[in-house]
């Protein structure tokens, strides 16, 4: 134990130097950190003059366009940086010809949007037909915008029309909603904005990739460190103190105290910034205790395996075709995750809870969607996820004991196979 | 009480036999020198001792002990394939390694800078491990070996990649360990090197022993049978002598081949025919034995 202990403190210590781990793992907080911070900053100050928006309308109800025009200089005035210009397209001699001759200019230029109102757009099934030619980017709020005059300018027509007094219709439609969490008695009650329903809908999902980014980056750093003391022939210099197993066990503890710091840090940072924007994010103590026996379990699987993967490998770049089916599987609930949100008690979730690599990834989602799972589910996951770390960790020490000593040619399938079945 | 102690050991690879019921006892507090040729079994039949691979059949005991882990503490190893962490420095290495091999780290604080001086590397201590050239880059591998004060040390090919000055100082650094009772083996092809250093030869070749002996016992065994003679005058009468089963002529000098019979008989016999300038019982050197035995053995086998 006592030798474990010190390849633990020095694949941490060695690992925790280099630089693939500090920028990736702990800027990574910073660096979301910064564009949170960032988009806010930007989002928050006023923007500079854009260009103006060349709107051209053929109206063929012959109604409507002083109503348009109305609403255009409202905008106008509100927003001086954006100008939107309103021009009209009579009928010459029929309307399909214009009409073509609007899409023609709309080709060449000389106005960004041409809109068309059909004759009986107001008490009729007529349209608005919008055109664009190419539209950028930036201007798609601007349309969208456009679009909302033109049809609000027919909704208001028909008002009118049917004599709906639009005081009357906006006393109706307001009915005030206040969204309040209540915490235990005698706290106070708390108003809930829309963020933090979407922040919680994000925090299963938030824990769930924790959990993902914790078994893989630090797996990672698994198979480059064996990898490493693989190609520069320390592997026997070991062996000469250590047993294959002690080595192994050694250097997964080493990265699983990685693993636990980088959680640390990652929860740590998500907390801070959840206060920092006054978010509450609803995670029982419960939850913390189960993420933190479904994490280990499941990073010691996932080292394990690529313990076993990296010893028969001699480059990283060997251990890229055997680690493809591995991420694989991660993906699935990656993919699926909003489904399992939805769902944390239907049968994808249930059946993925059973399969030995994700149990920790869709079990976290599950408990912190927060329905009730099953207890008995919980035990049985844990125990199916457990006895397979120790299925795995049996046939990883057997592969590695034989494959860190080969060099030279990639073992077969068939090869590593007899390995499991010798002594 | 023997240090090693191997026991009808066989190891397969496959078809290949690489180690074929080799029994051997190194007793303790001796040199033993492991020789063979490349692919002879040496390096299997070290990481076996080690536990680095397990034997297919047959017993181990390393220092009295058939449980190696136990034991690994008391042992320093030097393997064929051998490195270090190239980015930690000397001393860090040393200190790593020392835990591992379960020294503490109050003996660590003065055995360190004591090896690093030994070997002469005492002004790189700090520096990376990438830093050191190739030669510097074995003697801190041997520290490493040693870091421990082992009991046994098993050394395979421990002077390649040496210059004859570094090479020089690691056959001090192995006598003075002998004299302070440790025992050590190692393997190697480069006979001159074992003859000087070794009490006792193994010499195995396709997984099969073909000689464990003193190197004492190796050279009388093998020396009693070629005598160099150089006679006055006509020296035809030789070839007639019961004792001589062949006559080799080189100018003046004959080798002659004896049966198995004392030389002074021989120089009697020929003291008595002629007058003789000349008498050398030869000492053939251990690469002669070497080649020798290893062709008769792959004679036999094909």
């Amino acid at each position: 134990m006592q030798r474990i202990l010190k390849v633990a403190k020095r694949e941490y210590i060695e690992t925790a130097k280099t630089k693939t781990f500090i920028i990736g793992i702990l800027m990574t907080p910073i660096i979301i950190g910064g564009i949170i911070f960032f988009t806010k900053a930007v989002s928050g100050g006023k923007a500079g003059p854009r260009p103006p928006i060349k709107v051209a309308v053929t109206d063929l109800s012959k109604t409507l366009v002083e109503d348009i025009k109305t609403s255009f200089d409202g905008y106008n005035k509100r927003n001086p940086n954006r100008q939107f210009l309103l021009q009209t397209l009579d009928v010459q001699q029929d309307a399909n010809s214009t009409e073509e001759q609007g899409k023609a200019k709309l080709r060449k230029g000389e106005f960004d949007v041409y809109v068309v109102l059909e004759e009986d757009i107001i008490e009729g099934p007529g349209k608005i037909r919008f055109y664009t030619y190419k539209p950028k980017p930036a201007n798609v709020d601007a349309l969208w915008t456009i679009e909302n005059f033109f049809r609000k300018a027919v909704e208001n027509r028909r008002y009118e029309i049917e004599k709906i007094d639009q005081k009357l219709l906006a006393r109706l439609r307001n009915v005030p909603l206040e969204r309040l969490e209540i915490g235990a008695a005698g706290e106070k009650e708390k108003v809930q904005s829309q963020g933090q329903r979407i922040a919680g809908m994000m925090v299963p999902f938030f824990f769930m990739y924790l959990i993902f980014m914790g078994m893989v980056a630090t797996g990672q750093h698994m198979l480059s460190s064996i990898i490493e003391e693989k190609n520069s022939r320390i592997i026997e210099v070991l062996l000469s103190a250590v047993s294959p197993f002690q080595l192994m066990a050694g250097k997964i503890l080493g990265l699983a105290g990685i693993g636990l710091t980088v959680m640390a840090l990652w929860c740590g940072a998500a907390f801070a910034a959840a206060r920092w924007q006054g978010l509450n994010v609803g995670v029982g103590p419960e939850l913390l205790v189960y993420f933190v026996i479904y994490y280990i379990l499941g990073y010691i699987l996932v080292s394990a395996i690529l313990t076993g993967i990296g010893s028969v490998c001699n480059t990283i770049k060997e251990t890229q075709s055997l680690m493809m089916p591995v991420m694989l599987i991660f993906i699935i609930p990656l993919m699926g995750w909003f489904k399992l949100v939805q769902s944390p008690n239907g049968i994808l979730a249930r059946v993925l809870s059973f399969v030995p690599p994700v149990t920790p990834m869709v079990m976290i989602l599950r408990l912190s969607a927060g329905s009730g799972v099953w207890f008995v589910e919980i035990a049985v996951s844990i125990l199916v996820l457990a006895a397979s770390v120790l299925i795995v960790i049996w046939a990883a020490a057997k592969i590695f004991r034989t494959g860190i000593l080969m060099y030279g040619k990639k073992p077969g399938i068939f090869e590593i196979l007899r390995w499991l079945r010798q002594s | 009480m023997n240090a090693v102690l191997l026991d009808n050991v066989c190891k397969s690879f496959g078809r290949l036999h690489a180690v074929d019921n080799l029994s051997v006892k190194v007793p303790a507090g001796s040199v033993y020198g492991f020789l063979g040729p490349n692919g002879a079994g040496k390096t299997t039949t070290i990481r076996m001792m080690m536990n680095i691979i397990r034997p297919d059949s047959g017993r181990i005991e390393i220092l009295g002990d058939g449980k190696i882990e136990q034991v690994k503490a008391r042992i320093g190893y030097m393997p064929e394939e051998r490195g270090l962490y190239r980015k930690m420095t000397a001393r860090k290495v040393l200190a790593y390694f020392g835990a591992i091999k379960g020294v503490s780290d109050r003996e660590l604080i003065e055995r360190i800078p004591r090896w690093l001086q030994r070997v002469e590397l005492a002004d790189w201590a700090d520096k990376k491990v990438e830093e050191l050239s190739r030669g510097m880059h074995q003697k801190l591998q041997f520290a490493v070996t040693v870091i421990n004060e082992p009991e046994l040390v098993i050394l395979d090919e421990p002077f390649s990649g040496l210059d004859p000055l570094n090479q020089d100082l690691l056959k001090n650094i192995i006598l003075e360990m002998r004299n302070e009772g440790k025992t050590i083996i190692f393997s190697t092809h480069v006979m001159h090197e074992a003859e000087k250093l070794c009490d006792y030869i193994l010499l195995i070749n396709k997984g099969k022993l073909i000689l464990d002996d003193t190197l004492e016992n190796i050279r009388s065994r093998q020396s009693a049978h070629t005598v160099s003679v150089e006679l006055e005058g006509d020296a035809t009468f030789v070839d007639r002598l019961p004792m001589v089963t062949a006559v080799k002529s080189e100018g003046n000098r004959l080798d002659v081949t004896l049966a198995d019979v004392d030389t002074q008989e021989f120089l009697q016999a020929l003291m008595q025919q002629a007058r003789v300038k000349a008498f050398e019982v030869k000492v053939p050197s251990l690469h002669e034995i070497f080649v020798n035995l290893v062709g008769v053995s792959d004679a036999e086998n094909s």
